[in-house]
């Protein structure tokens, strides 16, 4: 039982953390209908630059501040300059402008900040003893962090898609956005602040998730494995629902959990494999992901 | 700008008169003998291409055989990505399927390299069969996830496999296994030129093959597909059988490229050669190239190898990501269409080839010189 709770805990720490990137993905897709492939390596820019303050001195959680800030601009200013020029030509060419992005945020942060790994701080500072014993299993103080964080986020968020006249206007966008701009709404000016909110939300998912996934480090290949996760969160849950992002993200941390510490026959090292094998399967049942809404089509 | 025009508009319209209209490309008819000329002066170049690199040194030879292979590769894409519209992050997977089944049979079953293409385009064949079931259901986006495990997925089964793959150490092949044919006559010593020659024949047999494919029927059907699954289907087109036939053919090819890759490279890592970013990296080919188009994958060949050599020799280091980059950006805005699109539009703009109107037909649809052979290869069936 305590061996259980104890990868179950494992499951929803990782798990919170995809369905963070899973929501970012999400809101970028309800606005404009893509992937971004660059989004987990923005994160990884702010995260450097977050990184670089508190080497100078900087309280750590401080540094979120400007990280945050930095995100939400430069996602947003990609979205206008770089992605909405070319989006009404051609699907393909918003996807290679996010891998493109995605190449040259990698190599800039190199460029900037060299090619070893950074020690990055943790936001809570863990000790041996800092844990909840429940049933026996450990549960550490930044799991609950963690978990707590993403409920922070998917509240905040709720309460702005449902309160505000800002949400109202991206609910609108995400369900038909040629009646949404007949309406008044601005539609260009709502694709920019979903991306601006998605970056800001990826600069604190990445905060968190550095020092607590392995390797522990700030280094340059670690996001890209992230944006897997996150990715295949996402389309689990299903692209444009929110809900599904978070429902992608705990299943997924916490099936691969269950799956490296049950399923030793099937071999810890193809444990992804096996995660994605599940996937496909769930999408063959329902195609558009476990909450996603159903594309009508008119012939 | 309206100098320009104020210029323009008194002398031509008095020149050609009413008889021209207006000054539009100039027209050339399909199979007219100055169109055949056109076709001949670009073979020729294409030739005169081929045989330079040829007498290459070593070093470039092989970059441009690496782009030859990439380019294979790219064809394989362009097939289904490009002319059904299924997306796929994964056809990494095929490269390395095919890299891998040439490696195993050479190294532990003593096959002589050349005999394991045909093995390594069957077996991508059907897994590309398999991959392609999902597709059947599963679309867009979320169809890319499926190619995306299956991306992921392969490296992982490599280490897996250890015993017959070498695992994570990677496989080697002794270059003495590779050698060249007796019938070529390409000594040991010339292995790099043999290569050079394999893959170019190759290139040329798979971008004939596909051609033929794409030109005729089924590739009207291919278009259809991607286009609209139901007016397609309601066409009479047989959508499952379009989707399987041209995911297994574009695993076939891009097999057949990861066939030659391992030829070329010698030790494989699936690690390192065939993670899902090399199957970015194709992607990322083929819509620079250009997507539908018989020349895009050639163009995206090189730019996926010429590319990152140049920007590295410019920015050294971690400055040539952010330099393919902007590059990239670029070529989206100036081509959205890729490479080879930019160049057909701008050809366009002053010379256009059309078909000729078969002589005593009253009334030619527009669509006449792409149904006129369909027609014919209807008849034969």
């Amino acid at each position: 039982m305590d061996i259980f709770l104890t990868r179950l805990f494992a499951g929803m720490t990782a798990g919170s953390i995809y369905a963070m990137i899973a929501l970012t993905l999400v809101i970028v897709f309800r606005s404009s209908a893509t992937i971004n492939f660059a989004q987990g390596e923005f994160a990884l820019f702010t995260t450097y630059i977050s990184w670089w303050l508190s080497e100078r001195g900087w309280n750590i959680w401080v540094t979120l501040i400007p990280a945050v800030i930095i995100g939400f601009v430069l996602c947003a200013a990609a979205e206008r300059f770089l992605v909405r020029p070319v989006r009404r030509r051609d699907e393909a060419a918003v996807l290679i402008v996010g891998l493109a992005l995605f190449t040259g945020l990698n190599g800039l942060s190199g460029t900037i900040w060299g090619s070893d790994d950074k020690v990055y701080p943790r936001l809570v500072p863990v000790s041996i003893d800092s844990f909840l014993d429940i049933a026996g299993a450990r549960l550490f103080y930044d799991s609950l962090f963690v978990m707590g964080a993403l409920v922070v986020i998917v509240g905040g968020l709720s309460l702005l898609m449902s309160r505000t006249n800002l949400g109202l206007q991206m609910r609108a966008v995400a369900t038909n956005q040629e009646s949404a701009g007949l309406c008044g709404i601005k539609v260009g000016r709502v694709f920019m602040i979903s991306w601006g909110l998605a970056g800001a939300i990826g600069a604190v998912a990445a905060a968190i998730l550095v020092p607590i996934l392995p390797p522990g480090q700030l280094g340059l290949p670690g996001m890209f494995h992230m944006l897997i996760f996150g990715t295949v969160a996402a389309i689990l849950g299903g692209l444009d629902s929110i809900k599904g992002a978070v429902v992608g993200g705990l299943s997924l941390g916490v099936g691969l959990a269950m799956i490296n510490g049950y399923g030793s026959a099937l071999g810890g090292s193809i444990s992804l494999t096996v995660a994605l094998v599940v996937v496909v399967a769930v999408l063959g049942l329902r195609p558009s992901g476990l909450f996603g809404s159903k594309r009508l089509e008119r012939v | 700008m309206s100098t320009l025009i104020d210029k323009n508009t008194a002398a031509p319209s008095q020149d050609s008169g009413p008889s021209e209209g207006r000054r539009g490309p100039r027209i050339i008819l399909r199979g007219s003998s100055t169109h055949r000329a056109i076709i001949a002066a670009g073979l020729a170049v294409a030739a005169i291409v081929v045989f330079w690199g040829g007498t290459l040194q070593p070093f470039e030879q092989g970059q441009l055989t690496r782009a030859a292979i990439f380019a294979i590769a790219i064809l394989g894409l362009n097939f289904t990505t490009g002319y059904v519209g299924l997306l796929s992050v994964g056809h990494s997977a095929f490269l390395g399927l095919g890299a891998y089944t040439t490696g195993v049979l050479v190294v532990n079953y003593n096959q002589t390299a050349l005999s394991t293409i045909p093995v390594a385009m069957a077996i991508c064949f059907v897994v590309g069969l398999l991959v392609g079931i999902p597709a059947l259901r599963i679309r867009g986006l979320y169809l890319a996830i499926v190619t995306l495990a299956l991306g992921v997925a392969f490296p992982e089964i490599v280490a897996r496999l250890g015993g017959l793959t070498g695992g994570a150490e990677g496989l080697t092949i002794r270059r003495t296994l590779l050698r060249p044919p007796e019938w070529s006559g390409f000594t040991l010593g010339e292995k790099d030129q043999w290569l050079y020659w394999l893959t170019i024949v190759c290139l040329v047999l798979a971008f004939v093959v596909l051609r033929n494919i794409i030109k005729g029927r089924y590739g009207m059907a291919m278009n259809a597909v991607r286009q609209n699954e139901i007016a397609a289907a309601a066409s009479g087109v047989n959508i499952a059988a379009v989707k399987l036939f041209s995911f297994a053919v574009s695993g076939a090819i891009t097999g057949l490229a990861g066939s030659l890759f391992a030829m070329y490279i010698g030790s494989l890592f699936a690690e390192g050669s065939f993670t899902v970013l090399a199957g970015i990296t194709l992607l990322i080919g083929l819509v620079v190239g250009g997507e539908r188009t018989m020349a895009g994958p050639i163009i995206g060949g090189l730019v996926v190898v010429f590319l990152p050599y140049y920007t590295s020799d410019i920015g050294g280091g971690q400055a040539s990501a952010v330099l393919f980059a902007i590059v990239l950006i670029a070529v989206v805005f100036v081509a959205p269409d890729g490479i080879a699109g930019g160049i057909r539009r701008l050809v366009r703009r002053f010379v256009r080839v059309e078909a000729q109107r078969p002589a005593g037909a009253g009334q030619v649809l527009p669509s006449a010189p792409d149904a006129a052979p369909v027609a014919r290869r209807g008849s034969e069936d």
